[in-house]
């Protein structure tokens, strides 16, 4: 674990001129998961740009603008790390709200020029929530090390989505 | 023959602007490493052709039966024969090939590094190098003027959009624009350039004689590329999900059109009147009437389009 990050460390020190640029290609994840509940009660628990709580590695979110476009929101995660986002769109009517990270460690996630929609949709006492993120790996050049890949930020984005809407399930049929 | 040409031209206006029309659209998909083949007539797709190696970049010649397309993970050029619909050779192209267009008159290929520091010239009839020009860091979009003298690239790390001669390569020179200039687009006059800067949600408009921006227009949030109609400018918003349009006699943003999530690349159809655009979440390509500003077509294409350049023809 320590060599990892030590080699991580290294790695960004040593990070070459096109410092600004990002790998070649963009990738995509794309997570759902069915919740037993109102669109509505859903919403309510994912739908403030202001609290991230729901999802689990999230302890503290600070921010301001609300809920407007060009918000701001710093998540402060368990163990200290820091994401900053922005808001890009809100659309209540449709329950879903599209966002970019400002500022990351590719340490905490290993990703660069990062946006995500959540989006929740409905029927009856049924919903489907629907995560979907677009971003380019943590390295910005050619050949990078496999801790910053476009697979490597595939994987670590996968599994934030999958154990965040798995976990925003567990919540809401719990009813906690 | 000339003047039966001309009486032609005169008596049908509407047909032989169909005949003159561009065909298919050649859209990069760079998830599933094909380029989709969209007929513009049936806005359907008629070939799927494989182009490992994460396609990006795009540019059609006008001179030849060809598609170039970038491939920034094999660090090359594809060269698409459009007659058969399939990849007949490969040139390699530096370590980061990502903007590409095509001189006309000669039918040149030039392709920005976006690992790099300039703009490699290569020769259509066996890919070799001419000339490297050197421009600004990390040039993205290239634009030729029709008249095949004037070349700019938007150097997205630096800023700037560089001008050359085409030809020679110089005189050179640079102009700043906004932040991270990404998609390069020259008026048919080539008297106008525009560049889709990323990190400043605006529009940089270039009196290209003057080499000076004339104005700077707020549009959504993360511009990709710029397609120009006679009359308006149209801009893909990557985060808005958004095509915002711009008069280009007032250079004011007037309306906002709900396209896609992650709209790319951008072309405008004179002859249809409307724009195309790929949409790169949605894994589609869709048509808005330039006039209107509906959507009026849409189309599967792969995983990822991309289609950043000239993709019709």
């Amino acid at each position: 674990m320590m060599r990892t990050t030590l080699a991580a460390l290294a790695l960004v020190a040593a990070m070459p001129l096109a410092a600004l640029a990002h790998g070649p290609s963009r990738q995509k994840v794309v997570e759902t998961v069915e919740i037993n509940a109102p669109a509505d009660k859903v919403w309510a628990v994912i739908g403030n740009f202001q609290d991230m709580g729901w999802l689990a590695p999230v302890e503290k979110t600070e921010g301001t603008g609300g809920n407007d476009a060009g918000a701001k929101r710093t998540l402060t995660l368990k163990g200290g790390a820091k994401i900053d986002e922005a808001l890009t769109t809100y659309k209540a009517d449709v329950k879903s709200y599209s966002y970019e990270i400002t500022t990351v460690d590719v340490k905490v996630l290993p990703v660069s020029n990062y946006s995500a929609t959540l989006r929740v949709t409905g029927e009856g006492d049924k919903s489907t929530v629907e995560w979907k993120g677009a971003f380019y790996r943590g390295y910005v050049n050619n050949d990078p090390p496999p801790e910053l890949s476009d697979e490597a930020a595939v994987k670590a984005v996968t599994g934030v989505y999958r154990a965040g809407l798995d976990g925003l399930k567990a919540k809401i049929e719990g009813g906690k | 023959m000339a003047l039966g040409i001309a009486v032609a031209g005169v008596s049908c206006a509407a047909s032989c602007a169909i005949a003159d029309a561009p065909r298919f659209a050649y859209v990069t998909n760079q998830g599933s490493e094909t380029v989709s083949v969209v007929d513009l007539e049936t806005f359907k797709v008629t070939a799927t052709i494989p182009v490992p190696g994460k396609p990006a970049g795009v540019a059609v010649s006008p001179v030849q039966d060809r598609v170039y397309v970038t491939c920034p993970d094999t660090h090359d050029v594809a060269v698409i024969d459009t007659k058969v619909n399939a990849v007949v050779v490969r040139w390699p192209a530096g370590k980061g090939p990502l903007g590409i267009a095509v001189q006309p008159v000669t039918g040149r290929v030039f392709v920005a590094d976006w690992y790099g520091t300039f703009v490699r010239v290569l020769d259509p009839s066996g890919g070799n190098v001419l000339s490297e020009i050197a421009v600004g860091q990390s040039p993205s979009g290239i634009a030729i003027s029709s008249d095949s003298t004037r070349a700019l690239t938007a150097d997205r790390d630096s800023d700037t959009v560089s001008m050359f001669g085409a030809t020679s390569g110089g005189p050179k020179s640079a102009v700043a624009v906004g932040g991270h200039p990404f998609g390069m687009t020259l008026s048919g006059d080539g008297r106008r350039a525009y560049t889709a800067n990323v990190t400043s949600d605006d529009v940089s408009v270039i009196d290209v004689a003057a080499q000076a921006v004339v104005a700077t227009i707020a549009v959504g949030r993360r511009p990709y590329a710029v397609a120009l109609s006679q009359t308006r400018a149209f801009v893909t918003d990557q985060y808005g999900g958004t095509v915002s349009v711009i008069d280009l006699a007032s250079l004011k943003k007037t309306n906002t059109i709900e396209a896609c999530d992650h709209p790319e690349g951008i072309n405008y159809d004179a002859s249809r009147d409307v724009v195309y655009v790929a949409c790169w979440f949605d894994n589609k390509l869709i048509r808005i009437d330039a006039e209107t500003l509906k959507i009026t077509g849409s189309v599967a294409a792969g995983d990822g389009p991309r289609a950043f350049g000239d993709f019709i023809k």
